[in-house]
């Protein structure tokens, strides 16, 4: 079953599309990566699922139900921009009033259990306004996780977090898919995070899905490149192009693409009187994939 | 493998109970509500402390010439002749006002409003939770009020004689009038919810009862009989009288119904069809 299945999905502001005809599929625990650039709809998709924006015209089913069923939207967790918390209020009670509102029963326990989950559990008596960027977004997550979320909807959760809290946040999400079997929808800026995480990916451009695929379907069309420095690089490569079809000087480094056999390259290059000081075999990332790929659909 | 998952549909009811459950754990979290109750109980006691005002010639002029005056007029009087007339428990729908636009204005200046809306499906559990938790909130400032008029009266010297039968109506019948009341200033607040202003703004301006005062004015010069103005909020909140009977009670609780109703329903359908975050 899938997690959330969308079909010709419009959203419009003032006559211009944000949402133009979207089609997404996210299976039922996946990590789904929602990539796109500023303002190409990823934030009003995420508003439509969770029934913020009305939509002017498609389907959304969120496991099988439309998602205007109340038992499916109370599966639902979301931090979409951010984490909807009162400020002058505890982090314990902001919790508090999360689980009321679900029907909880055992709240000080689910709030207990959330807390640890995002590594804030001594933090429960703080007002929320004193909290930092970083533990904000945590009590974003730790409130979309109250009451066994079947679906976490997560707009941007890593921007704006240091090195560690990135850590942390790859972490728990890993921890709540594989634990609690939880489907995650996330959109971020930062590819090379994502990357670490996400089973599915999605790419959208001006408001439409330009492509969908899991993460094997990802590594299989990244490109395999032999990275190189020489100590005359521009000779080098002019070299390199007699006999590979894809040579780019990138990073400081000459890029060959598309091979993989990493000792011909330095015999060519031995051969025609140039010595390789450093050599590594590579893959390009989600974010080169990514750039590459918009850099082809702008062209068109 | 994927985890097996059922969802079970939450009654009217559950739903219902988880929304106001959250919005009494905030109303009874929030110095907002007790800040309210108090200016509630300290407006009737500095209004009975005025205790004359100037008239048109200049002379000095006792306001009230009862204490319960300060809880409800003397008569139902739809334009004011006095401010007497205009000064009682009906302060409380302004005040009252004021408070439900601030409260329902920080569900959506804290995006807290983004985790309602995402796991209530049903957007008529928010406007009914609303109207009800600020009718609460409302009747308790009518109850405050009742004290401070009470210790202003007492504090002014006023005479004390009343019909207690018409005084306990007109109580009820205006704490009554408070789901209608509330019902509109959520109304108000779903419509300008982005303006926070606009709301305040508008919520006290519907308080003070200006229109239903111009409208008043219109049926009086038309010679028409003014109980029809009991059909609109004001009206029937001004009815309730220390000359009240039974049938004001009726009207306070059929009126204050059928408006909470409509406001709820044409609330409920505006928030069904437009972006609400």
């Amino acid at each position: 079953m899938n997690a959330i299945e969308i079909r010709n999905l419009s959203k419009s502001f003032r006559g211009m599309y944000a949402v133009d005809h979207l089609n997404m599929t996210v299976p039922q625990g996946a990590i789904y990566g929602f990539i796109g650039e500023n303002g190409s709809g990823k934030s009003t998709t995420e508003k439509l699922i969770c029934g913020h924006l009305v939509p002017d015209g498609g389907e959304i089913k969120l496991f099988g139900k439309d998602y205007t069923d109340p038992g499916v939207r109370v599966r639902v967790g979301a931090l979409i921009e951010n984490a909807g918390c009162f400020p002058n209020s505890s982090i314990y009670q902001n919790l508090r009033m999360q689980t009321i509102n679900l029907g909880l029963e055992n709240a000080d326990e689910e709030i207990d259990r959330v807390l640890k989950i995002v590594r804030m559990e001594e933090h429960a008596n703080l007002k929320f306004k004193k909290c930092s960027l970083g533990m904000k977004q945590r009590v974003g997550i730790a409130m979309a996780l109250l009451g066994d979320p079947a679906l976490l909807i997560l707009d941007e959760p890593i921007n704006g977090l240091d090195t560690d809290g990135m850590r942390i946040m790859r972490e728990i999400l890993i921890e709540i898919t594989q634990k609690y079997g939880c489907t995650v929808l996330i959109s971020s800026h930062i590819l090379g995070e994502l990357e670490k995480i996400t089973t599915h990916y999605g790419i959208i451009r001006q408001g439409k899905m330009i492509m969908e695929l899991s993460a094997e379907e990802m590594d299989s069309r990244a490109q395999v490149f032999v990275s190189l420095k020489t100590a005359d690089m521009a000779k080098a490569k002019a070299v390199l192009k007699t006999k590979f079809d894809s040579v780019r000087e990138e990073d400081g480094y000459l890029r060959v693409y598309d091979v993989e056999d990493v000792e011909s390259i330095v015999d060519f290059l031995m051969k025609n009187g140039h010595v390789v000081s450093e050599i590594k075999k590579n893959k390009i990332g989600l974010e080169e994939y990514y750039i590459e790929l918009m850099s082809q659909k702008g062209d068109k | 493998m994927t985890k097996e998952i059922k969802f079970e549909s939450p009654t009217f009811v559950e739903r219902l109970k988880g929304m106001l459950g959250v919005d009494f754990y905030r109303l009874f979290h929030t110095p907002l509500f007790y800040i309210f109750l108090a200016i509630a109980a300290i407006i009737p006691a500095m209004v009975s402390g005025m205790t004359t005002m100037p008239d048109q010639n200049g002379n000095q002029i006792e306001i009230y010439q009862n204490a319960w005056q300060i809880i409800a007029a003397s008569k139902s009087l739809y334009v004011i002749e006095s401010i007497a007339d205009y000064a009682n428990m009906n302060m409380v729908f302004i005040f009252g006002g004021i408070m439900v636009s601030i409260f329902i204005g920080h569900d959506y200046q804290s995006g807290y409003v983004k985790q309602l809306f995402t796991t209530h499906a049903k957007k008529q559990d928010y406007m009914i939770s609303k109207s009800l938790v600020c009718a609460f909130a409302m009747a308790c400032m009518c109850v405050t009020y009742l004290l401070g008029g009470i210790a202003g009266g007492l504090f002014a010297g006023y005479d004390w004689d009343v019909n207690a039968g018409s005084l306990i109506i007109a109580i009820l019948g205006k704490m009554v009038m408070s789901l209608g009341w509330a019902s509109l200033y959520t109304f108000l607040n779903i419509i300008f919810r982005r303006y926070f202003g606009i709301s305040v703004a508008s919520s006290f301006f519907f308080g003070t009862g200006i229109v239903i005062i111009g409208a008043a004015a219109i049926v009086e010069n038309l010679s028409l009989p003014t109980f029809i103005l009991n059909i609109f909020l004001y009206g029937a909140s001004v009815n309730a009288s220390l000359v009240s009977n039974i049938w004001t009670l009726v009207t306070c609780l059929m009126v204050s119904i059928a408006w909470a109703v409509i406001y709820n329903v044409v609330g409920t359908h505006i928030l069904n069809n437009s972006d609400v975050y």
